[in-house]
């Protein structure tokens, strides 16, 4: 998976995917690609759960960038 | 003591110093109460003695200056009581009113001797410049601004303000790091000072760097903790709760105390007071984060086996109904066939039944008929028969009688008869002559006669 996605995107899919369900509004012929597309964000929200991406020596690189980094 | 000089009175320092000294001395005899802005405490460690920059301002300009003194155990008590009283030792740029006598000493100058301080006065002061700071924020929009942000869904990446040896940073990273639900936080220390007069300072600066590199983080922590609840009144400091509260990502304080909240608290875009609290803060969005998720989970295995389930069931008393329906069709087919057969078998046999009676109806009528018809034909039959013989009788009569006339002409014409009455036929060769050219001279002819032949030979004909 991507990470084109982003988790608070994957969340609020995965919230809606949910209410979709319980509201009884999903039919047969979707169920399987709902539950497809839910698992595959359960695996990006849970991922970002336990691992982080950033890189100290990067942020100390911009500390010392003389002029603003951003 | 003075001595002159072409007229001129000349004195010694020390003459002018010591003059001033009793001059002084006679007219402030007593002690005065005074209040003023203690702009350096100027706290000599060695020797435990102050002395205090005190100066008056105007529009933020120095107006009167003068210098204090403060002597080692006036200090030590008037410093228990301030810390007693306003949770905050006696420090630079504070207000106070103090008790003090004028002095005045040859070598060290003017000073004011202060003998005590009222904590009250100060802590009135202190109280009614955070007061002004709350209403300048308000008044400048700025207090809720840090509060209005979006905290982000998963505080992961942050921030922290504090002091690495310090045992509140202890206590945060201790719960953060051994969360037993292995959530993975991204932590950077950007070491300050927490408390004191050069903590506003030193958080701001670090502010400013953070802001930097603001994009690496989702939240700045601001923790302190183990300091007991002295030094806090940096946190009423406009220029450090301005910032915090207009800072572009949110911030979170935990700088451990429990009365009277500090400005920049306040503005914070939460407050957890304890850095273990504040830790738990974290972990708990991380919670509000995580137990959706499971649940979503949960509920997406529940649901979507439950609506396999009821699909199945559905499915089965489709099935269910339709044997039933196509029973009933068929079962009502099936009755309607034998019916129809049933009823064609008998239709039938009324039929054959009508037939066969239409049938010896024809018998009987074509056997009455023709026994009819033959009488009918015998009856003709013989009245032809009676005409055919009275007709062929008459028939035979009217021939007879022609027969006879004929035979009464056919008398008549017999040559004989006309040979009798004297006519003769002359033959040639057998034919009768009936042209003078058919004979010659020399021929012989036969003539008949009625009752002989003449032969005679030609001699002329004409």
């Amino acid at each position: 998976m991507s990470e084109t996605i982003k988790y608070t995107e994957a969340f609020e899919e995965l919230q809606n995917i949910v209410l979709e369900i319980e509201q009884g509004e999903i039919s047969v012929d979707v169920l399987s690609e709902k539950v497809k597309r839910a698992a595959a964000l359960i695996k990006i929200c849970k991922r970002k759960l336990t691992t982080t991406e950033e890189d100290v020596n990067q942020i100390l690189k911009e500390l010392d960038a003389p002029n603003e980094g951003s | 003591m003075s001595e002159s000089k072409e007229n001129i009175k000349i004195f010694t320092l020390l003459e002018v110093t010591k003059s001033i000294e009793r001059t002084l001395a006679n007219r402030y005899k007593s002690s005065y109460w005074i209040k003023a802005e203690m702009n350096k405490l100027n706290y000599y460690p060695h020797s435990g003695h102050c002395y205090p920059s005190l100066v008056e301002k105007r529009d933020g300009k120095v107006i009167a200056e003068i210098r204090g003194v403060l002597w080692k155990t006036d200090y030590l008590r008037i410093n228990k009581r301030f810390q007693e009283i306003l949770k905050e030792p006696l420090k630079d740029g504070i207000k106070i009113l103090f008790l003090a006598r004028i002095s005045y000493n040859p070598t060290h100058g003017l000073s004011l001797i202060i003998s005590d301080i009222d904590p009250s006065f100060t802590l009135g002061d202190l109280e009614k410049e955070k007061q002004e700071t709350i209403k300048r924020l308000h008044k400048e929009g700025v207090f809720h601004k840090n509060q209005q942000l979006n905290f982000p869904l998963l505080p992961q990446r942050i921030a922290i303000i504090s002091v690495e040896t310090s045992k509140g940073y202890a206590d945060f990273l201790k719960i953060i790091q051994n969360n037993s639900w292995n959530y993975k936080f991204f932590l950077h220390l950007f070491p300050a000072l927490l408390q004191g007069d050069k903590a506003a300072e030193r958080i701001s600066h670090q502010l400013e760097r953070i802001k930097k590199v603001k994009h690496h983080f989702d939240v700045v922590a601001i923790i302190r903790g183990g300091g007991g609840e002295v030094g806090l009144s940096c946190y009423n400091n406009y220029e450090l709760a301005t910032q915090i509260a207009d800072f572009p990502i949110p911030v979170v304080t935990g700088i451990g105390h429990a009365t009277n909240e500090t400005v920049s608290e306040m503005v914070a875009f939460s407050n957890a007071i304890t850095p273990s609290k504040l830790a738990q803060f974290l972990l708990q969005k991380f919670h509000d984060f995580s137990v959706p998720v499971q649940e979503a989970e949960r509920k997406l295995k529940d649901k979507s086996q439950r609506i396999l389930k009821d699909e199945k069931t559905r499915f089965h008393s489709e099935i269910k109904l339709f044997r039933s329906l196509t029973e009933n069709v068929l079962n009502t087919n099936r009755s309607k066939i034998a019916n129809t057969a049933a009823s064609l078998v008998q239709q039938v046999r009324f039929r054959f039944k009508n037939e066969d009676g239409v049938l010896r109806d024809y018998v009987f009528n074509i056997g009455r008929n023709s026994n009819f018809s033959i009488d009918q034909s015998k009856l003709n039959i013989i009245q032809i028969k009676d005409k055919l013989f009275s007709k062929t009788e008459n028939q035979l009569q009217q021939s007879e009688l022609i027969l006879d006339n004929i035979e009464k002409n056919i008398h008549n014409m017999d040559p004989k008869n006309v040979l009798k009455r004297g006519y003769s036929i002359t033959r040639f060769n057998g034919k009768a002559i009936k042209e003078i050219s058919e004979i010659k001279p020399g021929d012989l002819l036969q003539t008949i006669i009625f009752d002989g032949v003449v032969e005679s030979t030609v001699t002329k004909t004409k």
